[in-house]
C-alpha cells in the first residue's frame, strides 16, 4: 500500500506544472458554474479561488515562457558601502604616511628618493609591510616554454625550439592577488580620473571601464563598490590597462612573463645551462588539494588566502588556480610556447589558470594563455611586482638587496 | 581419387542468421553479428544493449550547423559528468560510448579543437550512457549520436537522404539545438536561418500537439558564447536581439523551449594548416554552461 502511495505521489509530481494550472482553472470554472446553478455559496467560493489560482498560474507560466530567466545569473549580493578617505593636509606627514600604508602604497615610500625622509618608526613599519605583503624572488635564469612537453612531436621538432632562457633580476612579487578591498582604495582615490596613471593611447577607452551600474570600476561591481563578502577575493573584470594603472598608483608594476614563471617554477641551477624547474609551485605533480581549479574547489572564486598548501617556495599564494593573472608581456612574443599561432589582435599573456581551468596541463607554471588587453573577464585578475633595485633598505636611500632574504631563498 | 571427410553443420548459426535483429534507431532487420545497421549505419550494439535492459533507452540529439561545436559540447558534457557526478551522474554503456569524450578531451588538452565529424554515418561516434539525476530514483538510459552538421543540412534539404537522422529525430525525446553566438553577434543571419530550418524540419516530422515536437523539450544553446559575454547574462534577450526569426518561431510553435549560453574556450587564436587554411585553436579550456542545458532537458523528457 505504502509503495503504491509513493508511486502515485511520484506520478503526480511528474505531471507538468502547466497541466496542474489548466486542471485547477478547469475545475474552478466548473465549480463556479455549478455553484451558481445550485446556489451553493461554498462551491461557488471554492470554484472562484481555484479558478483564480489556475488563471494566475497559467499567466505566470506564459510570462516566464515568453522571457525565460537567464541561465547564468549575475551575482546579486548587495554592494559594499564605504566612504572615501578624508583628504590629508600636505604638511601632515604622519597622516600622509598612515593613509598611504592603509591604501597599500608602501612601495612608493620605499623609493630611494623618499625613504630617507621617513622617521625611523615609519621606515620600519613600511619595510615590515613590504616583507609581509610581498615575497622576494632572487635574481637568476629561468627557462620559458614549452607549455606542455606532450605537445611537441619528438620526431619533427627540436626540443629546444620552443624554449627560451631569460635572465631575471631580483624583484618582489605580491604574495596575494590584488583583492577587491585593495582595488576599492584605488577607485575611491579617483584612480580612474588620474590621467597620469593611464597609457595615453587608452585614455579614450577609460570612460568605458564601468561596472554593472555605469560607475567607473571593475566590470562586476555595482555603484563603484564590490559585492558584500567578496572583499578578500581577487579583483576580476579588470582589463590589462586597469591593472597597469593600479600598479602605477601603488608604486609597483606588473611582473613580466619571465618573472612570473621564475616565482612559480623556482629554478635551481644544476650546472652551466641546466636547471631544475618545478611544474607546479609546490612540486612536479598535480595535487588538486593545493589549487582552486575545475573539480578541486567550490567551482567559484575564493579568498586569496585559501589553498595555503599550494604556496610557492618563495611564499606566493595561488600562483596556480583561482584566477588567471595578467602579466606585462605580450602573448606569443619571445619565441617560446606556441609561435605558430596567428592572433586576431595583439594579446597580453595571462598565467596560472583559474577556478574553471579544466585540464591539469593548462594550470602549470609554464602554461601561457593570451587575452585581449581590453577584455574584462570574469576569471582574470592580477598581482603586482616591484624591482629590488626600486626599493631602499638603507637609511641613506641606497638601493640594496636584503641579505637575510637572499640567504633564506637559497640564492 | 575421392577423399572423404566430415563437415559439421552448425545449425545454430543458421538459426541465428534466420532471426532478424531490428536496429534500435530505424527498426530495420539485421543479422545478429552485424556491427552497423545495413539500413541506417547506426551501431547494432545499441540494439543489443537495449535488448538486455528492462527499460528502453531514450534518445537525445545535438543538432546544429557544421562547426557550431556539437562534438566539443557532447564530448565535454560526457567528460564533465563522468568526472564530477555532483549534479548528474553519467556512466557509459559499452566501450564505444567513451570514444567521443576521449577524442574531444585529447584534442582540447593539446590546444586544438577536435577534427570535423565526417558526413558518413558509419563514422559517427555514438554514446549510450546511463544518466542519474540527484533527485531521480531511477537512472535513465540515453542514446546520443554526434552527427555531422553537413549531413543534417543535406537531410533537411533532401528529406530521406539520411535515414538515420530522420529515424533518430522522429524518436528523440528532446534536442539540444546549438547556434553559434559569435556569428549571430557579428550580424550574420545564416545561423538564424539554419536553426529555423531545423526546427521546421522537426515540426514536419511530428506535429502532434500532445506527443509531437510542439510539446517536446528543446534546449537552444548559444555556443561559443565566451566571445559574447552579454549572451551569458540573458540568453533569451540575446536571441530576441540577434535571432529574432528563431525567437519568434520558438514562441509560436514550441511549448518547451529554454535558451542557454555555453562556451568551452576562454580565448581563441588561429593556426594556418596546409589545405585547411586558418583553423581556430583554443588558448585555454574553461567550460561554462555545459551541464545546465542537459540537466534541464533530462528533467523534461517524457518517459
Amino acid at each position: 500500500m505504502r509503495v503504491k502511495i509513493r508511486d502515485l505521489v511520484t506520478k503526480l509530481k511528474a505531471v507538468p506544472r502547466q497541466r496542474w494550472a489548466w486542471l485547477s482553472a478547469g475545475v474552478g470554472g466548473a465549480c463556479l458554474v455549478f455553484g451558481g446553478w445550485w446556489n451553493s455559496l461554498p462551491l461557488f467560493g471554492i470554484g472562484a479561488v481555484s479558478f483564480a489560482l489556475g488563471a494566475l498560474w497559467i499567466l505566470g507560466w506564459r510570462t516566464s515562457r515568453a522571457a525565460p530567466a537567464a541561465a547564468v545569473a549575475a551575482p546579486a549580493a548587495p554592494a559594499v558601502v564605504q566612504q572615501p578617505r578624508a583628504p590629508v593636509a600636505p604638511e601632515d606627514t604622519e597622516g600622509l604616511v598612515e593613509q598611504m600604508l592603509a591604501q597599500g602604497r608602501y612601495a612608493l615610500m620605499l623609493r630611494p628618493q623618499v625613504v630617507a625622509n621617513l622617521s625611523p618608526a615609519h621606515r620600519d613599519r613600511t619595510r615590515d609591510e613590504l616583507t609581509e605583503q610581498m615575497a622576494f624572488v632572487p635574481a637568476g635564469e629561468v627557462e620559458l616554454g614549452p607549455w606542455d612537453e606532450h605537445s611537441i612531436n619528438p620526431k619533427e621538432e627540436d626540443d629546444d625550439a620552443h624554449k627560451s632562457v631569460y635572465r631575471v633580476d631580483a624583484y618582489y612579487l605580491d604574495r596575494y592577488s590584488v583583492t577587491n578591498r585593495q582595488f576599492l582604495e584605488f577607485v575611491m582615490a579617483g584612480g580612474y580620473e588620474q590621467m597620469a596613471l593611464w597609457d595615453a593611447k587608452i585614455l579614450p577607452a577609460v570612460i568605458d571601464f564601468v561596472d554593472q551600474t555605469g560607475s567607473l570600476g571593475p566590470r562586476y561591481w555595482r555603484h563603484g563598490r564590490y559585492h558584500e563578502g567578496s572583499e578578500d577575493q581577487p579583483v576580476i573584470g579588470v582589463s590589462w590597462y586597469e591593472a597597469m594603472a593600479y600598479a602605477r598608483w601603488v608604486g609597483k608594476r606588473m611582473p613580466t612573463d619571465a618573472e612570473w614563471v621564475k616565482a612559480a617554477c623556482w629554478p635551481v641551477p644544476l650546472g652551466p645551462g641546466s636547471r631544475m624547474q618545478r611544474r607546479y609551485p609546490w612540486g612536479d605533480n598535480m595535487d588538486r588539494e593545493r589549487a582552486n581549479i575545475w573539480g578541486s574547489g567550490p567551482g567559484r572564486i575564493v579568498s586569496v588566502t585559501e589553498f595555503g598548501s599550494g604556496v610557492s617556495v618563495g611564499g606566493v599564494y595561488q600562483l596556480v588556480g583561482n584566477v588567471w593573472e595578467w602579466t606585462a608581456s605580450n602573448f606569443g612574443a619571445g619565441g617560446y610556447g606556441r609561435p605558430e599561432l596567428v592572433l586576431p589582435n595583439p594579446m597580453k599573456s595571462v598565467r596560472g589558470g583559474a577556478f574553471d581551468t579544466y585540464f591539469d596541463n593548462q594550470a602549470t607554471s609554464q602554461f601561457q594563455s593570451g587575452e585581449n588587453p581590453i577584455a574584462r573577464r570574469y576569471n582574470v585578475g592580477f598581482r603586482c611586482a616591484l624591482g629590488a633595485c626600486d626599493v631602499s633598505f638603507s637609511d641613506n636611500g641606497e638601493a640594496a638587496e636584503p641579505e637575510a632574504e637572499l640567504q633564506e631563498a637559497g640564492a | 581419387m575421392i577423399k572423404e571427410g566430415t563437415l559439421h553443420l552448425d545449425s545454430y548459426r543458421l538459426a541465428s542468421y534466420a532471426v532478424q535483429v531490428p536496429c534500435y534507431i530505424c527498426g530495420g532487420g539485421n543479422t545478429f553479428d552485424a556491427e552497423l545497421c545495413r539500413h541506417c549505419c547506426a551501431p547494432m550494439a545499441l540494439a543489443h544493449q537495449a535488448n538486455t535492459q528492462k527499460v528502453r533507452p531514450r534518445m537525445v540529439a545535438a543538432i546544429g550547423t557544421s562547426g557550431v561545436g556539437k562534438t566539443v559540447y557532447l564530448g565535454m558534457l560526457m567528460d564533465m559528468l563522468s568526472r564530477m557526478p555532483d549534479r548528474l551522474q553519467l556512466l557509459a554503456r559499452g566501450a564505444f560510448s567513451i570514444t567521443l569524450q576521449q577524442i574531444t578531451t585529447a584534442a582540447l588538452s593539446r590546444g586544438e579543437f577536435p577534427d570535423k565529424t565526417p558526413n558518413e554515418p558509419d563514422r559517427w561516434n555514438w554514446v549510450h550512457a546511463q544518466v542519474r539525476a540527484q533527485k531521480q530514483r531511477h537512472p535513465v538510459d540515453l542514446i546520443m549520436p554526434d552527427m555531422a552538421g553537413e549531413a543534417l543540412l543535406e537531410e533537411i534539404e533532401h528529406p530521406r537522404s539520411y535515414q538515420v537522422i530522420r529515424s533518430l529525430l522522429s524518436q528523440c525525446g528532446g534536442v539540444l539545438l546549438l547556434v553559434d553566438a559569435s556569428q549571430l553577434g557579428s550580424g550574420t543571419l545564416e545561423q538564424d536561418y539554419f536553426a529555423m530550418k531545423l526546427l521546421s524540419y522537426l515540426i514536419e516530422l511530428d506535429e502532434d500537439p500532445k506527443t509531437g515536437w510542439p510539446s517536446r523539450p528543446i534546449a537552444l544553446i548559444f555556443s561559443k558564447a565566451d566571445e559574447r559575454e552579454d549572451c551569458f547574462i540573458d540568453p533569451a534577450a540575446f536571441a530576441a536581439r540577434h535571432a529574432s526569426g528563431l525567437y519568434r518561431l520558438c514562441q509560436e510553435r514550441f511549448r518547451e523551449v529554454q535558451f542557454f549560453a555555453s562556451g568551452v574556450a576562454g580565448s581563441c587564436a588561429y593556426r594556418n594548416v596546409p589545405k585547411l587554411g586558418r583553423v581556430r585553436v583554443p588558448l585555454r579550456v574553461e567550460p561554462r554552461g555545459i551541464i545546465e542545458p542537459f540537466e534541464w532537458l533530462i528533467g523534461r523528457i517524457k518517459s
